[in-house]
């Protein structure tokens, strides 16, 4: 485990005992994740000895590790409660936990998928899906994997499937929205803990503008039939779903959203790194002085956070030196470049985040905790603010300490570039507004840094009349 | 355009017909995902029958262009 995640864990769990539950896992009396020691793991309930014995016994665990479908895990024996207490498994921890809201349109199609393929797979192991949450699949090595072991039943011939709301809310809504009426509507996710309500979805699709056989089958008449039937109980009996009829609907759900696309127009952002003129000449200069100090880092730093990162030029050097890098970029074109990239090159050690550094994921959920803000999942071992600060404190009107105190909350080390008010870029800001911006100095900036950082070094680049910095958290 | 509209509003009739018919009376409690569940009932005859169409699709085509006296055109061999 490395320290991030540890550090990850430390900020997930509460309670005051040495075994600390996470406040994320406590819906399914399946089981629970707990924190002991600074390891994370997984009590499996004597309730839920059937399915588990099944998940094994029938060979459906070894076949999605196998296709790196389902996070693996081993069998320990720690004491617990014997009479809860049915097994206890350590599984692999992810690097770096992110959320739906966070994944670019192409991330949530592919975990969408993913989900369906775990189902289709487990129904030809006699089990099913208990849930659908998008919540559930994480990124590990570039690719989605199910997380949450007990999510599997064993598969009741004839009954519907539970976890269909749930996909429509979390997976299918979102990506018809996003691909049919705008990619920002993806950010629905933040408001709705357990997905885009279905209602919501089929009110903000017209189906006459996006006709598709499956969006009207499983949002819109989907949404119809929750109103139909709303108050009235779950049918029993008389009706039964033959296992056709079940692989009939998974297979339509994949359909449906291995259908949608989204062609984005290029943005502002998206042509950054070819539209300005700085780049031709400062921009290998700055390439080769980042670089150059990773590789004198390496050893010592494993995780970074690239805020600003565009389509990931600069986050690259660093997954390309072995280093988990998260990508973290306001532009939702810019982030799905990216991780179509990381798709094609089978690259593993880089993760693109859709995520906007003056308003960052909050906590949220039961008590804001079941899911963590962006610091909560920190600090990263460096940080890259690149080509960041002038926007930060010309765009978004953030004084220059402000800027300093947050980036010395979420990272040990700072790779950070200030970018003068001579440079092309922030005059092109200032030709639209007042300069009410008389602190913003480089003399400013580095007093401002130097109350929570200490300078370990400083290179001019050529050409441009930026500077970067290294600098490390005083502590 | 007309066509497709055409087709949606047939089956629209159908299947909400199909909604409003559906016995009600018998539940008692509030239950968000019922309507998700009786949805599932209604459709899976459907989806089921164009899954099986769609693994067996080029059978169902030579069938049917047997039916219709002409041969499934085969890809050459390059």
């Amino acid at each position: 485990m490395t320290e991030s995640t540890a550090t990850v864990l430390k900020h997930a769990a509460i309670g005051g005992s040495s075994d600390r539950r996470l406040p994320s896992s406590f819906r399914d009396p399946s089981g629970f994740l707990f924190v002991r020691d600074g390891i994370l793991y997984r009590q499996v309930n004597r309730t839920y000895q059937r399915h588990y014995d099944l998940l094994q016994d029938s060979g459906l665990y070894k076949e999605l590790v196998s296709r790196g479908l389902l996070i693996p895990h081993e069998e320990v024996l720690l004491d617990s409660d014997s009479q809860v207490a049915y097994k206890t498994l350590k599984p692999e921890v992810v690097p770096f936990v992110s959320y739906p809201y966070e994944w670019s349109f192409s991330q949530l199609q592919d975990t969408a998928l993913a989900t369906l393929q775990v189902q289709k797979l487990a129904l030809r192991f006699g089990m099913s899906l208990k849930d659908a949450s998008a919540y559930n699949v994480q990124f590990r090595s570039g690719r989605p994997v199910l997380i949450d072991t007990l999510s599997f039943e064993r598969y009741a011939e004839g009954a519907p499937w539970v976890a269909y709301r749930q996909f429509c809310q979390h997976f299918l809504g979102p990506l018809a929205l996003m691909s049919c009426v705008d990619a920002r509507l993806g950010q629905l996710l933040r408001i709705h803990v357990d997905g885009v309500p279905i209602d919501l979805a089929s009110r903000l699709l017209s189906w006459r503008k996006y006709f598709s056989f499956s969006q009207f089958i499983h949002l819109h008449l989907h949404a119809l039939a929750q109103r139909r039937f709303s108050a009235k109980a779950r049918p029993t009996g008389f009706r039964r779903l033959s296992r056709a009829g079940f692989l009939g609907l998974i297979d339509n759900l994949e359909t449906a959203v291995r259908k949608l696309r989204w062609q984005p127009q290029q943005t502002h952002w998206a042509g950054y790194y070819s539209h300005n003129n700085y780049q031709a000449v400062a921009f290998q200069e700055k390439t080769r002085i980042v670089a150059d100090w990773l590789d004198r880092m390496v050893p010592a730093v494993q995780s970074i956070w690239d805020f600003g990162a565009n389509t990931g030029h600069f986050s690259r050097l660093a997954s390309q030196r072995g280093i988990f890098t998260v990508s973290i970029d306001a532009d939702p074109w810019c982030v799905e470049m990216n991780y179509q990239q990381c798709c094609r090159q089978g690259e593993t050690q880089l993760l693109p985040l859709l995520l906007d550094l003056s308003n960052p994921s909050a906590a949220k959920g039961w008590q804001n905790q079941e899911r963590m803000s962006v610091l909560d999942r920190g600090p990263a071992d460096l940080a890259f603010a690149l080509a960041m600060v002038h926007h930060l404190a010309i765009s978004n009107n953030l004084p220059l300490r402000k800027i300093a105190e947050f980036f010395s909350r979420c990272c040990k080390r700072l790779v950070i570039e200030f970018v003068p008010k001579t440079d092309l870029q922030v005059q092109k800001m200032l030709d639209t507004r007042e300069d009410i911006f008389g602190d913003y100095t480089q003399q400013a900036f580095e007093h401002e840094f130097g109350q929570v950082f200490s300078l370990r070094e400083r290179a001019s680049i050529v050409d441009s009349g930026r500077t970067l910095y290294l600098m490390e958290k005083v502590t | 355009m007309k066509q497709r509209l055409a087709h949606a509003a047939v089956l629209i009739t159908i299947l909400a017909v199909c909604l409003c018919l559906f016995p009600t009376k018998a539940y008692a409690y509030l239950d968000p995902g019922a309507g998700s569940s009786i949805l599932q009932l209604l459709i899976a005859s459907l989806l089921g029958a164009l899954y099986a169409a769609k693994l067996h699709w080029t059978r169902i085509k030579s069938f049917l262009a047997k039916c219709r006296g002409t041969s499934v055109p085969t890809r050459k061999k390059k």
